[in-house]
């Protein structure tokens, strides 16, 4: 412990400036990537809107630029701030989301069956969004500060508590997904931190034996969406629906898919939620293998270079902010696309870049912006 | 800031992260895979379930075909469309003015109406179409249509509806439709569905096949939820336009199959002679058969009280519809073929047949009647209390002596009886084309053994008394009055049996002669008597007389109870009207084109001569009077 006081207050005293220019040093491939993710989730937006009646063409994606812009305003502060200076003051967010998240838990708005807002007037937010990004920065400080300590036990151990409290509370509003998708951040980031790997392999074990516990702890509309996963067709009308619909879904658009904005399953409303957590869904029965390969061929490219960011930079905390990032949109990634196309129970989260919603396209932006600003100064170091 | 130092990183941190991109270039090729199986290797089996979510199949009824008279200038039942008076909430504007403004027009409830329409507001389908009155009448529909614009989201929907034209006449014949229950669907499924019409009884129901034409259908796009709401254009022709929810939907017109209309059905009924023969049984309980005698053309086949149909052609339990259910006197009943009484003396003609075919007497046997006839300390009357005299097989026909029966049956035998009772056409279904017929019953020994198994030995012996009650159509005999006209019907037609029918593009069947032509000139002379004798002693049957037409005939008074009920009333008319004697008449028709056979009941008439036999010349009258029934064109619309 002293050594970690002792770190931030160094921390403190060698914080990063804002510097405009950096966003004039952004790397083109990973801005073009980004670009052309925003671009076809806004496509396929256009289409999830067919069926909305509202005065607004184009309903969510009209809604959804307005969420991109604030998102990518948020980058471009990102970018000109020193993420160091973010990664110093992690500490103080992390008790901020931690706070926050209490405070839902008490007044928050519930919203379809686990989801907890907050209210700010006209904004609504989801502290536990905040929440991802905050856990990352807080971990890379976290590591940044202990560098080789890390494979000492008890700093090995301190890391769950840290990602606990506020994973326990998330838990409690209760949104399962958004919990879940703490977990790889902390495995993943611990391991690119350097812990040993025994511990990492110990804790990975105990999880799988304490999984049976984590189940007599689940809600039954959890239980039954599992239970559903694994035995669809034996109540298709209701907990199998999503299930079944969603693979019809997506199979039905074979190789070259149905057509822009021809798709019969989401637009007759077979699929629900085809705008937000099944966005992908549409996306394939409408573009087909082709197009749903593509997509995936791009997110692919993005979370590498990602990786590639890490690897190359310099600077620990830069490298697992990266690393953070990565895990954090990849998780999404794989386990949204994995659920629509029924490889895993269904559960709600949302697709980088592509499902409608405000809350997690800022998670997004916030996460692209921290990526962009590790890359305009990975060149800075003298290793 | 360039050249700053930073934490430093561990060793091996670029082989950590080597191996985060191999898990998550992995990772995306488990999801490529996965993409492969679900939209090359079992595409085509998920585009199929697609289609199968998106299509709805929406149902076109097809019109029942209709039932005709013999010619289609008479129509008995047919299709009519009949418009229903819808109302879609979402886009009746303020539902308070519309529906009392529908109050004054057609007089609906209107709490009731609100009250839906709230409902569907509140389910959150608003485009659901209530059903505000079915099968409205002409001026409440042009009522309607005057005030369309003051009536917005209100419309009519047309469909088929079964019309029958001639209201309670032939109504039991004709049958009627009803929603088809669980058991009738087992096996008709797919071309009926719950909620269809199907027939019950009469040619409604034995027709069913023909009848009902196949439905067409057209696919619709739907959505996962909300039903379609079909609509009607003016001209009749539906369409879909939105589901319950207003979303709109689209018709994949190239899959419409039109509906194929039922077949028509021509009919040998004679709807002027039905209609005759249910007047002359107005206000009575009985049964009317009359037939063509050549080929067994069902020409009437009257049955009081009846119903009209008409009443169960709209769903829902209305009152009408249950008075004629609860009513004890059964109107839903073809008392003609579905029903069975003791033929009492029109049983003499296969008596007098028999014996004369089986030898048992000749034209000139005699017995003598001193109006009763004894048989071992038994005591059996005949109706004339003076007894007739002297009399052979003619007079005894003419003047319906019981105790020359007696004789003839004793000398006969059950089984000669029954045998003869088969031939003739008692005892023994008709194969009318009509559903439920009853069979009747001519007793055997055998039968009564087997009836009486679970008796005492003496309940189960056949006794020649028994063959005494046989003689005279009584004790166990019982016959349908339709039964009687196949009867007569063969001693008009020269001693053939035949099939009655209704279908008119049915085959006669007709047996070859069973009697030989001797006997056939003794049974006519005697029922000629009866019926032409009509001078003190007259024939039992001289009310059915029409000068210059040979009718023959033969009465029938048969016992509704056991004497002993009835004997203690001196007065005839002080007899209680459950305990009165049936009354029957059987006649033929000798020299017109067509030969009538007709068979008539009366329940509790009293005497085959009073309550039966003047209706026979009524029917007889009225028949060669109107060789064509056109007169009944001006009842059709």
């Amino acid at each position: 412990m002293p050594y970690l006081l002792r770190d931030l207050a160094l921390t403190h005293s060698n914080i990063g400036v804002f510097d405009r220019q950096n966003v004039r040093r952004l790397d083109p491939v990973l801005s073009l990537l980004v670009l052309s993710l925003i671009v076809v989730g806004l496509a396929v937006l256009t289409s999830a809107s067919r069926n909305v009646s509202s005065s607004i063409p184009y309903y969510y994606a009209a809604k959804q630029v307005v969420w991109f812009l604030v998102g990518a305003g948020c980058a471009v502060l990102l970018v000109c701030v020193d993420y160091r200076f973010l990664v110093s003051l992690a500490p103080g967010m992390y008790a901020l989301v931690v706070g926050l998240l209490i405070v839902v838990l008490l007044w928050g708005i519930e919203v379809k069956g686990g989801q907890r807002w907050l209210t700010l007037g006209l904004v609504r937010f989801q502290p536990s969004e905040l929440g991802k990004i905050v856990l990352v920065y807080t971990l890379a400080w976290y590591f940044s500060v202990l560098q080789e300590r890390i494979r000492r036990l008890p700093y090995f151990l301190l890391t769950f508590v840290i990602v606990g409290i506020p994973m326990l509370l998330i838990l409690k509003q209760p949104n399962l997904g958004t919990a879940a998708s703490l977990i790889p951040v902390v495995f993943v980031m611990l391991y690119a931190a350097g812990c040993k790997r025994w511990h990492l392999a110990v804790v990975i074990l105990l999880g799988l034996v304490a999984a049976p516990l984590a189940w007599s702890q689940l809600k039954d509309y959890q239980k039954d969406r599992i239970r559903s996963f694994l035995n669809a067709e034996a109540d298709p009308q209701d907990t199998g629906w999503h299930t079944i619909q969603t693979k019809i879904t997506v199979g039905s658009g074979g190789m070259w898919g149905k057509g822009f904005r021809e798709g019969t399953q989401t637009h007759l409303s077979y699929l629900p939620e085809h705008h937000t957590d099944f966005i992908f869904a549409l996306l394939a029965e409408e573009e087909g293998f082709v197009g749903a390969v593509a997509i995936l061929g791009l997110f692919a490219v993005f979370l590498l270079r990602g990786l590639m960011l890490a690897r190359d930079c310099p600077d620990l905390s830069g490298s697992m902010l990266a690393v953070g990032v990565v895990t954090i949109l990849g998780f999404h990634v794989f386990v949204n696309v994995g659920i629509t196309i029924g490889l895993l129970p269904v559960t709600g989260l949302p697709l980088p870049f592509l499902s409608y919603g405000g809350s997690f396209c800022l998670t997004t932006m916030v996460g692209v912006g921290t990526l962009l600003s590790v890359q305009v100064r990975k060149g800075f170091f003298r290793t | 800031m360039p050249g700053e130092t930073s934490r430093k990183r561990y060793d091996g941190v670029e082989q950590r992260i080597g191996h985060l991109a191999v898990a998550l270039v992995l990772a995306l090729t488990v999801l490529g895979a996965r993409l492969w199986q679900l939209q090359i290797i079992q595409g085509s089996e998920y585009a199929a379930r697609a289609e199968r979510n998106r299509l709805f199949f929406q149902r076109l009824a097809s019109p029942r075909g209709t039932i005709y008279g013999p010619d289609t200038r008479i129509v008995l039942a047919d299709t009519r469309p009949a418009c229903d008076l819808v109302l879609v909430p979402a886009e009746c504007g303020d539902p308070q003015v519309v529906c009392s403004r529908l109050a004054t027009l057609i007089g609906i409830d209107r709490p009731a109406l609100l009250a839906k329409i709230e409902e569907r507001k509140k389910e959150r389908e608003p485009y659901a179409q209530i059903v505000i009155k079915q099968d409205v009448s002409k001026n409440e529909l042009t009522r309607v249509e005057e005030m369309s614009f003051a009536l917005p989201g209100v419309f009519t929907i047309v469909r088929p509806q079964r019309r029958y034209l001639h209201g309670r006449t032939a109504g039991q014949i004709l049958g009627y439709l009803s929603e088809i229950n669980e058991e009738e669907l087992g096996a008709r499924k797919p071309r009926y569905q719950m909620g269809d019409m199907i027939g019950k009884a009469g040619l409604e129901k034995v027709y069913e096949e023909l009848l009902r034409g196949h439905d067409g259908q057209m696919l619709v796009t739907r959505y996962a939820v909300g039903t379609p709401q079909l609509r009607t254009d003016p001209w009749g022709k539906p369409y879909v336009h939105t589901d319950s929810y207003g979303r709109l939907l689209q018709e994949e017109e190239q899959y419409r199959r039109n509906p194929i209309p039922g077949q028509e059905i021509f009919t040998t009924l004679d709807i002027g002679l039905q209609a005759k023969a249910e007047s002359l049984l107005e206000g009575k309980v009985g049964a009317i058969a009359v037939l063509d005698a050549d080929d067994g053309k069902v020409l009437a086949l009257a049955s009081t009280p009846g119903y009209d149909p008409s009443i169960f052609a709209t769903s829902g339990m209305s009152k009408a519809r249950l008075e004629v259910l609860e009513d004890k006197t059964e109107p839903m009943k073809n008392r003609a073929y579905q029903d069975m009484y003791p033929p009492g003396s029109t049983f003499k003609v296969v008596l007098a047949a028999a014996a004369l075919e089986e030898g048992a007497i000749d034209e000139n046997s005699t017995f003598f009647c001193g109006g009763h006839f004894d048989l071992k300390g038994h005591r059996w009357r005949c109706w004339k209390t003076g007894g007739h005299g002297t009399l052979s097989v003619v007079d005894a026909l003419a003047f319906s002596c019981d105790v020359f029966f007696y004789n003839v049956g004793l000398r006969l035998g059950p089984d000669r009886i029954h045998d003869w009772s088969q031939r003739l056409g008692l005892g023994v279904k008709t194969g009318l084309d009509l559903p439920q017929e009853r069979t009747g019953l001519i007793a055997t020994p055998v039968w009564k053994k087997q009836m009486n198994a679970h008796l005492e030995p003496s309940e189960q012996e056949w006794y020649q008394g028994d063959t005494v009650n046989l003689s005279v159509g009584q004790g166990y005999t019982l016959v349908t009055p339709l039964q009687n006209a196949v009867m007569i019907a063969a001693v008009v037609n020269d001693s053939k049996r035949v099939r009655p029918y209704l279908n008119g593009a049915a085959t006669p069947q007709v047996t070859a002669p069973l009697l030989s032509e001797h006997t056939l000139r003794i049974l006519r002379a005697g029922l000629r008597k009866c019926v032409e004798k009509d001078q003190p002693p007259s024939g039992t049957g001289w009310r059915a007389k029409i000068p210059g037409i040979a009718v023959i005939g033969k009465t029938g008074t048969s016992q509704a109870v056991n004497r002993q009920y009835t004997d203690k009333y001196k007065n005839e008319a002080d007899i209680p009207y459950a305990l009165r004697d049936h009354a029957l008449f059987v006649a033929g028709v000798l020299d017109r084109t067509p030969r009538l056979a007709i068979s008539i009941m009366v329940e509790h008439g009293l005497h085959g001569s009073t309550g039966a036999a003047p209706l026979a010349k009524e029917l007889i009258a009225y028949f060669y009077s109107h060789p064509s029934p056109t007169g009944l064109l001006a009842k059709q619309e």
